[in-house]
């Protein structure tokens, strides 16, 4: 401990009308339900956990290689692979009845019926905290990016689902657009609470040996450091866009990059491809982020949000 | 906390940091590294792997996952094959240098109570996995068999491991330089007619494996197979690893890489 800033810092923070005890959370499909992670982390210590995507039926995902390593990063085609939402609400959630975090579930759909009706059958599952509508999966043929990418499908889905649930309702928006912060206004403006960015960027890599494409669907999403100064430069444009919290993520393997999306304006930050390098990057970040604020005499990890100096 | 995530038995995985203790060419592009492993070398069951963090950098991001070859007190062995950006940073590692690993991790061989005779069958580095078999094997009183297969006899992978244990060792290399000239699943067939087997393990290219299944299943002797994926975790979580099976799809890292080859559904496979 430094002398003179032993002080502890309030790590809580609100994000519309959830209170999280920490600003870390998990980013949907790097994390499955907490479960494989049990033995590596404190789940309880997580601001809140965020699902794998959850479909009304299941899905079998596509076929494989659905990874590939690029530099800094790497793609991802898995095309939410999920056994549907009732097999979650009996295996995932009943497992999480036992955990002490927020949870919230991360839902998918092809079409705006099939996002409502996940919502409505979870509406009635008491361990279901929030919503994170997947408006921005790049590795689905229909449903998915499709919706996250132009202004009008967004509101609609956005609107469909909130008319679902009063519970804490998040949109995940797609880096793959013109303009972030016009969908970004579109779906605060028909209902969400919270805004979470960025999911993938759409990306693509050759075996030059065979001339075939490293993933067997062609392409597919671009994860980690690589895609950090993109998703941290689009959490800034969506801060200032909209009233509503932002939840930042998009290649934060440490505290200071934690840090960096707080200070760009949001109020809560996603692990993502972390959890598979290092599957204790949670924990890490939140010792981490703490040390950042005590060291600098900041009381409270909030006071980071927007606190750019331009 | 909820407890072990795991559904198969042995103990959970850990982090844990490892020290290089040598790392040497044991072929034309093939290595071997000893790690300093004291909690994975002790809880390490045969077919399990670690999926090893060989750079700090995030230019190679993701750990790459390699089966235990043999354990040795409180050091581990890892065959790896430099093929890619992950394996030359490891050919690179040193003595002294550290690293982290993920393990013990998956589902290992199954060793049924009862057999009395196993067949081996590896192609190149899929010797990597049946080392530590080949030895628990012997250890508990099973006739092992093996039959080895290489481009060449130079790189007839942990050889000396194989001859020291088995009690009747093969092989078959594609110039004919040791052993039968040609695959080695000509050397499975005739030792499935010669023999009798009570179980079939094999690891290494994909095609051989099915082939390998394909002679066990005709000979009406259970087959096991070690099955190499991408995977991105090693825990379970990022659906990265996937394999089609009777039983649906399952992750390699966590239901594998051991799988009875009756369960797999071969045609849709990834084949790397």
């Amino acid at each position: 401990m430094r002398e003179g800033v032993t002080h502890t810092v309030d790590m809580s923070v609100k994000l519309g009308n959830l209170i999280l005890r920490s600003p870390v959370l998990t980013a949907s499909g790097t994390f499955a339900s907490g479960r494989e992670f049990a033995d590596f982390v404190d789940l309880e210590r997580l601001g809140g956990l965020v699902t794998k995507g959850v479909s009304l039926e299941p899905w079998e995902g596509n076929p494989a290689p659905r990874i590939a390593e690029t530099p800094s990063g790497m793609l991802n085609s898995i095309g939410l692979q999920n056994p549907g939402v009732e097999a979650f609400c009996k295996k995932d959630l009943a497992w999480l009845a036992g955990v002490d975090v927020p949870v919230i579930v991360n839902v998918s759909g092809h079409t705006v019926a099939e996002y409502v009706g996940v919502i409505e059958r979870l509406e009635s599952e008491p361990r279901v905290d929030g919503y994170e509508v997947n408006i921005s999966c790049p590795n689905v043929d229909s449903g998915g990016m499709a919706f996250g990418t132009a202004c009008v499908p967004a509101g609609e889905v956005t609107r469909a689902c909130r008319a679902a649930t009063r519970r804490p309702l998040i949109v995940k928006l797609s880096p793959n657009v013109t303009d972030v912060a016009e969908i970004a206004r579109a779906v605060a403006g028909a209902g969400a609470d919270a805004i979470s960015l960025i999911n993938t960027l759409l990306g693509m890599a050759i075996d030059t040996g065979t001339f075939r494409p490293r993933l067997a669907r062609v392409v597919g999403g671009l994860s980690g450091p690589a895609i950090k100064p993109v998703a941290l430069r689009m959490v800034w444009q969506v801060a200032h866009a909209v009233d509503v919290p932002v939840i930042g993520m998009g290649g934060i393997m440490d505290a200071e990059d934690a840090a960096e999306f707080m200070l760009a304006g949001a109020s809560a930050i996603s692990i993502g491809t972390a959890n598979f390098v290092d599957p204790t990057t949670s924990m890490r970040v939140s010792d981490g982020l703490a040390e950042f604020c005590r060291a600098r005499g900041i009381r409270r990890v909030s006071e980071l949000t927007g606190a750019l100096r331009t | 906390m909820g407890g072990c995530a795991c559904s198969q038995p042995g103990v959970p995985p850990a982090l844990e940091n490892v020290e290089v203790v040598a790392n040497d060419r044991v072929a034309s592009g093939v290595g071997l590294v000893v790690l300093h492993a004291p909690r994975t070398a002790a809880t390490v069951r045969p077919g399990q792997f670690v999926h090893l963090r060989i750079s700090r950098e995030s230019a190679a991001l993701l750990r790459r996952p390699f089966s235990v070859h043999r354990v040795r007190g409180e050091r581990i062995e890892i065959l790896y094959q430099v093929l890619g950006t992950g394996t030359r940073l490891l050919a690179e590692r040193g003595a002294g240098e550290e690293m982290d690993l993920i393990g013990p991790l998956g589902h290992g061989w199954e060793i049924p109570p009862g057999i009395t005779h196993a067949l081996l069958v590896a192609g190149g580095l899929g010797a990597a996995p049946l080392g530590m078999l080949a030895e628990e094997l012997a250890a508990r009183g099973v006739a092992v068999t093996v039959a080895l297969g290489a481009p060449t006899e130079e790189r007839l992978i942990a050889r000396d491991l194989f001859e020291t244990v088995a009690r009747r060792f093969e092989t078959a290399t594609d110039d004919g330089s040791c052993g039968v000239e040609g695959f080695v699943t000509g050397v499975c067939e005739s030792l499935l007619a010669d023999e009798a087997l009570d179980l079939v393990y094999t690891c290494g290219p994909e095609q051989m494996q099915r082939i390998v299944a394909a002679q066990a299943a005709e000979a009406g002797v259970s087959c096991q197979v070690s099955l190499e994926r991408l995977m991105a975790c090693g825990i379970g979580a990022c659906l990265s690893c996937v394999v089609r099976t009777n039983e649906g799809q399952k992750r390699a890292c966590v239901d594998g890489p051991v799988f009875d080859a009756a369960t797999l559904l071969w045609d849709r496979s990834e084949i790397l």
